[in-house]
């Protein structure tokens, strides 16, 4: 496989995901808006633009934060390199290049989610259209992934999956690290509705919040929380999870073993901790502290993928 | 599709019979699907605006239909034509015996930009220059085709003649029940045998590995390189992803280099080799045209190809037909004047109302003079130009090209075609069972080119 293709195969899945990761904190930020909003806290929508990783963005172009102008930021902007536009913009314009690595159904996927994109750009929204919007793209993701089980088992295959799990790793971390404080115990607020309503902003940004609830018995508790969100093996967005896969896909690369060994050295470490630690360690340890060290190590061997494979 | 006035030709009584079954809701719906399959398979081209959609080529729902023995005509006239090009080409980079024999002036060989000398005493493998040849066709009465120019170089449309097909097959399934329209899906299966019958010398693989090097995606036919590399099965690359090293050429994999053997270029000339051709160029491979001379791998088509494309050179089609291949030339060419002799300059200008000019290096539709069609300014506009560069001009009658039924506005109504047809040669020589038929979907136009409102239907071979 030509290294660029392997390049581009791994961006289409990044910017998928991350387009599914934008339109979810939206869905996040909507909700909350409908709430009455708690004293004490931030507007919901500045820690969605944080988590988007797209506050600085916004604040050089808007001076207030306004339900209307960030979901249009997030979602429409085309000056906004994590917007779900240009992330699908991007996605599709890899997947042109790369066509020929793919299943048609896989170009099909994502080249009309492009075309319907278009369209909804040509329109005009209202706030109350925001939910049809994340469901959509939501939707198209999903169309694109399941397009890839059919796709032969081989290299491509796998730099399609390491650029999911690679941006899925980040994309928790984040938001983790952005809303890491809801998670420390805190006297005065424990079992009261902020706590609630804040981890349930936390469960449903990262999909999980009825998967929580199925794997985790009794109350609701902080810990509980971190546990799924950070070591849980079965939630498909926890940090541990992603590392699995990562690894695993990692390793089933058939090209240059040697490469890809080095690069499973730089992770191994993380890996291995991630699997034996308990949560409490953890929270005692820093959570903060210890989000902050996963989001540099999984950049690191973001670099390290880059400078093994596609140059 | 009329014999004379209203009297139906035999072969298209079904389609009549269609027609005729489709109300405007269906045909509007029809056309509406067409144009969202095209949209979603990719099947756009780019224009210059970048931030205008990419547009789509008008498609129409009518195909055009040929009778098996009507088409075996066409097939050996174009496969004779292509022969002769490749002769033609293996001869100029060689002895030169057409020259010797006085019937091409060698001025008009050598000094053409499209001529090119470091291929002098160089024979790519099986002296075959240009493997894929699109050669343009126009009808102007029941048994009169005319070649209006041959393609050498890098002919581009197949993946519309694919398409086009694709999409009649899925929307109406039951046009194909009904009448016998041979395949044209083996096309990319035989572009890949024919490149892989071209390995160079120095191939050890019995499968030489074969790539299709694209200028990338701004390029207007990028849709139809990823299709035919898709369908091939082969990589699809750019000359960043290829390097030269030793004396072969390889491209950069994830498992490292990977030698190959044989490439399918769709770049020009002037961006294979900044070694070589253009050192301006940041495209291309340097190195590459060492390797190719030495047999490390082979280039289709050749460089230099383009010169049997010349307009100049295309006069002299029918001679070399003659010349090499000692047989009657089947399908004719347009009458042609070569402004660059004095007394057909003199013909041309003198009749210019009459003529169609074209530039001999244009193509697109642009830079061409309709005269019974123009303005008087704008025929004055090309006298300057023809009396200030005669050698940029050929002029030809403006032929009355066919009409084939098209659906305008839901009525069916008449309005110009042409054909290209694609011919491969490699181990054998052959022609696709169909070709691209373009339309000049206004009304009373004569020019079919895409840039120009042009327009597309499925072409049908009948079978036998």
């Amino acid at each position: 496989m030509l290294s660029r293709t392997a390049e581009y195969l791994y961006w289409i899945s990044r910017y998928m995901e991350r387009a599914e990761t934008t339109a979810r904190l939206l869905d996040v930020g909507y909700r909350m808006s409908l709430f009455p909003n708690p004293s004490g806290y931030n507007n919901e929508w500045e820690s969605v633009l944080s988590a988007a990783g797209a506050i600085e963005g916004y604040k050089n172009k808007y001076n207030t934060i306004e339900q209307k102008n960030v979901e249009d930021y997030l979602f429409f902007d085309e000056s906004n390199p994590s917007s779900v536009y240009n992330c699908i913009l991007n996605a599709r314009n890899n997947a042109l290049v790369v066509r020929t690595s793919f299943t048609p159904e896989s170009w099909l996927a994502v080249n009309k989610t492009y075309q319907e994109m278009l369209n909804l750009k040509e329109k005009k929204f209202t706030k109350s259209d925001l939910p049809d919007l994340t469901e959509w793209t939501i939707e198209q993701v999903n169309l694109f992934r399941g397009s890839l089980s059919s796709l032969l088992r081989n290299d491509g295959y796998n730099f399609l999956f390491l650029g999911l799990f690679i941006e899925r790793a980040d994309n928790s971390a984040r938001l983790l690290d952005v809303k890491y404080f809801v998670l420390l115990p805190k006297p005065q607020y424990i079992g009261g509705n902020i706590d609630n309503m804040q981890w349930s902003i936390l469960l449903r940004s990262l999909s999980s919040f009825r998967a929580f609830r199925w794997a985790y018995d009794g109350n609701i508790t902080a810990t509980k929380i971190a546990d799924f969100l950070v070591l849980n093996n079965n939630c498909p967005r926890s940090l541990s999870f992603c590392i699995q896969n990562i690894v695993k896909h990692l390793t089933n690369l058939t090209c240059s073993p040697e490469k890809v060994g080095r690069i499973y050295n730089n992770l191994k470490d993380l890996n291995t901790k991630i699997q034996e630690e308990k949560i409490e360690t953890i929270v005692e340890y820093g959570l903060h502290q210890f989000v902050t060290q996963f989001i540099r190590k999984i950049s690191s061997v973001d670099n390290e993928i880059h400078k093994e494979f596609f140059n | 599709m009329y014999q004379s006035e209203s009297v139906i030709r035999n072969h298209y009584n079904n389609i009549n019979d269609w027609l005729d079954q489709m109300t405007s809701k269906v045909i509007l719906e029809k056309n509406a699907e067409a144009e969202t399959h095209f949209r979603n398979i990719g099947i756009t081209f780019s224009t210059n605006n970048e931030t205008a959609r990419e547009r789509i080529i008008p498609f129409d729902l009518i195909p055009r239909i040929f009778t098996y023995t009507e088409w075996l005509r066409l097939e050996r006239g174009v496969i004779q034509r292509a022969k002769a090009l490749n002769a033609f080409l293996a001869d100029i980079y060689n002895q030169g015996e057409i020259i010797k024999a006085s019937i091409i002036p060698k001025e008009i060989i050598y000094k053409k930009k499209s001529f090119e000398p470091s291929m002098f005493g160089f024979s790519p493998p099986r002296d075959i220059y240009s493997p894929i040849i699109g050669i343009d066709l126009v009808r102007t009465s029941p048994n009169d085709y005319f070649v209006l120019e041959d393609n050498c170089r890098t002919p581009s449309g197949v993946s519309y003649m694919l398409e086009n097909r694709e999409i009649m097959m899925r929307m109406f399934p039951d046009l194909f029940h009904n009448n016998r329209v041979t395949p044209i899906d083996d096309y990319p299966t035989r572009l890949l045998q024919t490149l892989m019958s071209l390995a160079p010398i120095k191939c050890e693989n019995p499968e030489p590995v074969c790539v299709l090097l694209t200028p990338g995606p701004l390029n207007s036919a990028y849709y139809e390189h990823s299709f035919l590399s898709d369908q091939m099965g082969i990589e699809m690359v750019e000359s960043t992803d290829l390097f030269v090293e030793g004396k072969y050429l390889y491209m950069k994999t994830v498992d490292g280099p990977k030698r190959v053997d044989v490439v399918y270029r769709r770049i020009d000339d002037d961006f294979l080799d900044p070694l070589c051709f253009n050192p301006q160029s940041v495209i291309g491979i340097p190195g590459i045209m060492d390797v190719y001379r030495t047999g490390g791998v082979n280039i289709c088509s050749a460089p230099g190809a383009g010169i049997a494309d010349d307009k100049a050179i295309y006069i002299y089609v029918p001679e070399m037909i003659k010349f090499y291949l000692g047989e009657q030339p089947i399908l004719d060419n347009v009458e042609t004047w070569n402004c660059e002799k004095e007394q057909e300059l003199k013909y041309v200008l003198d009749n210019i109302n009459e003529l169609v000019v074209k530039e001999v290096d244009g193509s697109g539709g642009y830079g061409m003079l309709i005269g019974p069609k123009s303005s008087k300014s704008s025929i004055d506009e090309f006298k300057t130009k023809l009396s200030t560069n005669p050698k940029g001009y050929i002029a030809q009658p403006l032929l009355d090209l066919s009409f084939s039924p098209t659906l305008i506005k839901n009525q069916v109504e008449g309005r110009r075609v042409d054909l290209r047809p694609f011919c491969l040669i490699g181990e054998q020589a052959q022609l696709s069972s169909g070709g691209l038929t373009r339309v000049a979907m206004n009304e009373g136009s004569f020019v079919v080119n895409s840039s120009q409102g042009g327009g597309v239907k499925d072409t049908w071979v009948l079978a036998e």
